[in-house]
């Protein structure tokens, strides 16, 4: 055993339990061996996209060897330089991130170079934020700036878009100018798990509820302005696990939903055309080729493919608009079959499990807090996408966390990842060892 | 921090809260996923509305009616057959709603849960079926037929194979007429219907077995009773009476001569005498209120009604008149049970493959309840009709039973009707031939079930 080795052991035995000691004997062989199989994974995964049309395209055979190198790059130096033991997000994290790259690649070639960057990008802000977090004197300092910042950026961007963007897709909620475009709610989703657990850590500080309780308040509001319902939805769940987790209270939480419920039954009551747009929930079949024409290529072309897919490529889900992004799942039960989409939900899932047992053992109640929303709006996030195209929800035209194409999504999921990161004391190994 | 410890168990709720929805997901595919990946909207089987990739059906020697050459839908050489089976398998596109086709595309395409369409997809076959029907019985059946609306109806009624169900107006697949949505003349009406399974006509004489049945089981000195005939029978002086009109002046007839010459007087006469109540329970455990089911389609049930009725009205429909409509495989089965010693076996369509079979969970339908004693009575009646009435020259070598139909309808010639099957050992078959407006059941029906159950007689 080398000193490294001991000096590992001895770091891991003293903040692991009895079980956990037996079990680090062999996470040296479960990092490799996992990035080892995910390295295979993706290499497999990426052959029919590589060896496609009859071609042969080195440039996506470079950008996957990149993604590849990366993956091992950041563990390495992860581990050797910062010391961290365990990267089960991380490789959650990448896993996602391969399976979207490998269908946006597949559906166009060239999107792939600019998804690969989001995904690198991504990694940047979670180290960032992860590294922020660490202290939590700097959490309370910033978090009244960026309510107030972020309220105001969700604000001016939806003025923005409503003189000079208009529409798109039903919502003004793509800034967009000069050729580069981004979601500005992603960003605040940041922000909101932030704030929400930041403000609400003294827990006795009314001021504070209240102010939480604005700035929630008001970005559900932009976000209804926006007509961006299925974000404006993610917000409130949010809202509503952070108030629970604060106070423990779950009459005031009937009341906050019997209110929001009332409110909901106002709009649809007053503005009949924000119910229209969800008429087509549970009859998508009565309308094929119509408003149900996403949810029903969806459901037809998931069970076409089976448990084990037609194969990457082959599928036709890919030929329906938006099949890289909000339809993505659907592409994934197609062409990589059931039983990939089994895990993957089985993955997001994890990471909620992972949020909980951690933000136990976190070092104050803003990483549990955040720890276990940043967990839940992905997974509400994830429930809204997977289930809304297969019409068991309204669709509501959100993204699949880190596997739907598109930057501020990709960005926004690995900062919320931060979140839960930071509620893991083996996450600052520096800090835990100086203590 | 231990109050924050038990709130995070929110988390796990979120997470059973996913599974449960991932569960519903996947039963919802796994229930769902035949219907939904043989969707006309699925572009792996479908091109431009119509199937590219599906097996082969066959007829009950193996002749291929319809199967898959190079993306394209191959349907029977023959124009007869095809034109006769056109309903039974049903078209590309799907307009035919009750069609093998369409009812059984996800067993056609190979659809399965666990691989989905990928097998099809990948080796461009899909799943054969097999069904119990003959080309050329179709074929001689829609000849037959001549143009006429209506429809042929042939099974083994102690196996149920059904070997022939013609419906027109039909057409041929590979030449559809262009004029099928513009045309007024109504030559086309309910040409995508079978109108076997989805069909329901005014039955007029052939009802009249039903009658008889009724009078068998509840009049004990029928046999001996004589009647007379004047041309018509008055059903009295009072209110909501009438004459209901015969066919002709029969004068003094038997009951079974009655039947033989269809007299509308005394069976008018009989089924006045029963009542409502005796009638209506007989129509009842002869199956005419249920739907029978063939495999996957169910057909359209019978009705008659005597709720509210004068004594004119009963006496009308104890002659197959008045509200009655019946389904013509209902008088298939009925048919078949009087041949088979009271066991209605029910008619299936299927033979293969014989997981497909097992949607019909018992041969012995229980729709029909029919004594062995009265069915063998109804039997004899029926060989009588044939024998002493029709001829037995209008079968050559068929030994048939039976009874014809002509039935009023306010528009047009009558329905031609013929009811019957044959009692050889060799030739357990029942047929329901029915022209709509095809004029009378002796003159119109009976040559066309002659052709049809001689070509059932040639197969093999």
């Amino acid at each position: 055993m080398t000193r490294k080795k001991r000096l590992e052991k001895g770091l891991a035995a003293s903040t692991m339990t009895g079980g956990d000691r037996i079990r680090r004997k062999y996470k040296y062989v479960d990092r490799a061996f996992i990035l080892t199989m995910l390295t295979v994974f993706q290499l497999v995964s990426f052959i029919p996209v590589v060896f496609s049309d009859g071609k042969v395209y080195f440039k996506i055979i470079l950008q996957l060897l990149f993604y590849i190198s990366f993956e091992w790059f950041y563990v390495g130096v992860m581990r050797i330089f910062v010391k961290k033991v365990n990267f089960e997000l991380e490789f959650i994290a990448f896993f996602l991130s391969g399976i979207g790259l490998c269908l946006t690649a597949s559906v166009n070639k060239d999107s792939m170079f600019k998804q690969l960057i989001t995904v690198i990008a991504g990694i940047l802000v979670y180290d960032i934020l992860l590294w922020y977090l660490q202290d939590i004197k700097r959490v309370m300092f910033i978090r009244t700036p960026l309510a107030v910042f972020s309220l105001l950026f969700l604000g001016a961007s939806f003025v923005y878009i409503r003189l000079f963007v208009g529409q798109i897709n039903g919502a003004y909620n793509w800034l967009s100018f000069s050729g580069f475009s981004l979601q500005p709610s992603e960003f605040v989703k940041i922000a909101f798990v932030f704030v929400g657990a930041a403000s609400l850590d003294k827990l006795l500080a009314s001021k504070n509820i209240y102010m939480f309780i604005v700035f929630a308040m008001g970005c559900i509001g932009v976000l209804f302005l926006m007509k961006d319902f299925g974000t404006a939805l993610i917000f409130f769940f949010t809202f509503i696990v952070i108030s629970f987790m604060r106070s423990g209270d779950l009459r005031t939480l009937v009341f906050i939903c019997a209110i929001a419920l009332l409110g909901a039954l106002q709009i649809i009551y007053f503005r009949p055309h924000v119910a229209a747009r969800f008429a087509s929930y549970r009859h998508v079949w009565e309308d094929i080729y119509g408003r149900g024409y996403q949810q029903t290529r969806v459901l037809i072309y998931s069970v076409s493919g089976g448990l084990f897919g037609v194969g990457i490529g082959n599928g036709c889900l890919r030929n329906v608009y938006a099949s890289t992004t909000d339809l993505v799942f659907g592409l994934i039960c197609e062409e990589m079959g059931i039983f990939i989409g089994v895990i993957i939900v089985v993955a997001f899932a994890s990471i909620a499990i992972y949020a909980m047992i951690s933000s136990r053992s976190a070092p104050s109640t803003f990483y549990s807090i955040s720890a276990c929303s940043a967990a839940a709006m992905i997974l509400f996030q994830t429930c809204l996408n997977i289930f809304g195209i297969t019409d068991l929800l309204p669709l509501t035209g959100v993204t699949l966390p880190f596997i739907s194409q598109g930057g501020s999504s990709m960005i926004c999921t690995w900062a919320l990842f931060a979140f839960i990161k930071a509620a893991d004391v083996r996450a600052y190994p520096k800090i835990y060892k100086t203590n | 921090m231990r109050t924050i410890t038990k709130r995070t168990y929110i988390v796990v709720f979120l997470v059973l809260a996913f599974f449960a929805g991932l569960g519903i997901m996947l039963y919802s595919f796994y229930a769902n996923g035949g219907t939904w990946a043989s969707n006309r909207a699925n572009n792996h089987i479908y091109s431009g509305g119509e199937l590219t990739v599906a097996g082969t059906i066959y007829d009950r020697d193996g002749e291929a009616l319809v199967s898959t050459n190079r993306n394209e839908r191959v349907y029977h050489e023959d124009k007869s057959t095809r034109m006769g089976t056109l309903h039974i398998i049903g078209d590309s596109q799907g307009f035919i709603s009750t069609g093998i086709q369409t009812l059984y595309r996800a067993e056609l395409i190979g659809y399965n849960f666990i691989d989905g369409i990928y097998k099809t997809i990948s080796s461009d076959e899909g799943c054969d079926i097999k069904l119990t029907v003959d080309a050329d019985v179709s074929a001689a059946a829609y000849k037959a037929m001549n143009g006429n609306k209506g429809t042929v109806l042939v099974y083994n009624y102690k196996t149920g194979e059904v070997i022939c169900m013609v419906s027109a107006p039909t057409y041929d697949v590979y030449n559809k007429p262009t004029d099928i949505d513009t045309d007024k003349s109504g030559k086309y009406d309910g040409i995508y219907l079978n109108r076997a399974l989805t069909g329901v006509f005014t039955p007029g004489s052939t009802f009249k077995v039903v009658t008889a049945i009724c009078a068998i089981e509840n009049i004990p000195d029928i046999y001996d009773r004589t009647f007379t005939c004047k041309g018509k029978y008055t059903t009295g002086k009072g209110k909501g009476d009438g004459d209901v009109i015969c066919n002709g002046t029969h004068g003094k007839v038997n009951f079974e001569r009655a039947l033989n010459v269809s007299c509308n007087s005394v069976f008018a006469q009989l089924a006045i005498e029963l009542g409502a109540d005796k009638m209506t329970e007989t129509v009842r455990k002869l199956g005419f209120g249920k739907s029978i089911s063939l495999g996957k389609v169910k057909t359209v049930k019978s009705t008659f009604s005597l709720s509210g009725s004068t004594r004119l009205d009963i006496g009308w429909a104890g002659i197959g008149q008045y509200t009655t409509l019946v389904n013509p495989c209902q008088m298939l089965m009925l048919m078949g049970a009087i041949a088979n010693g009271g066991q209605a076996i029910t008619p299936y369509l299927v033979s293969s493959p014989s997981e497909l079979l097992s949607s019909v969970t018992s041969p012995v339908s229980s729709n029909i309840t029919l004594s062995e004693e009265t069915a063998k009575k109804v039997r004899k009646l029926l060989r009588s009709n044939v024998k002493n009435y029709y001829g037995d020259s209008k079968f050559p070598g068929l030994e048939m039973c039976g009874k014809t139909g002509s039935a009023e309808v306010s528009n047009g010639r009558s329905h031609a009707w013929f009811t019957g099957f044959s009692v050889k050992k060799d030739l357990p078959y029942a047929i329901v031939v029915c022209l709509e407006n095809g004029g009378l059941g002796y003159t119109h029906a009976i040559p066309v079930a002659n052709k049809v159950m001689q070509a059932v007689a040639k197969m093999d």
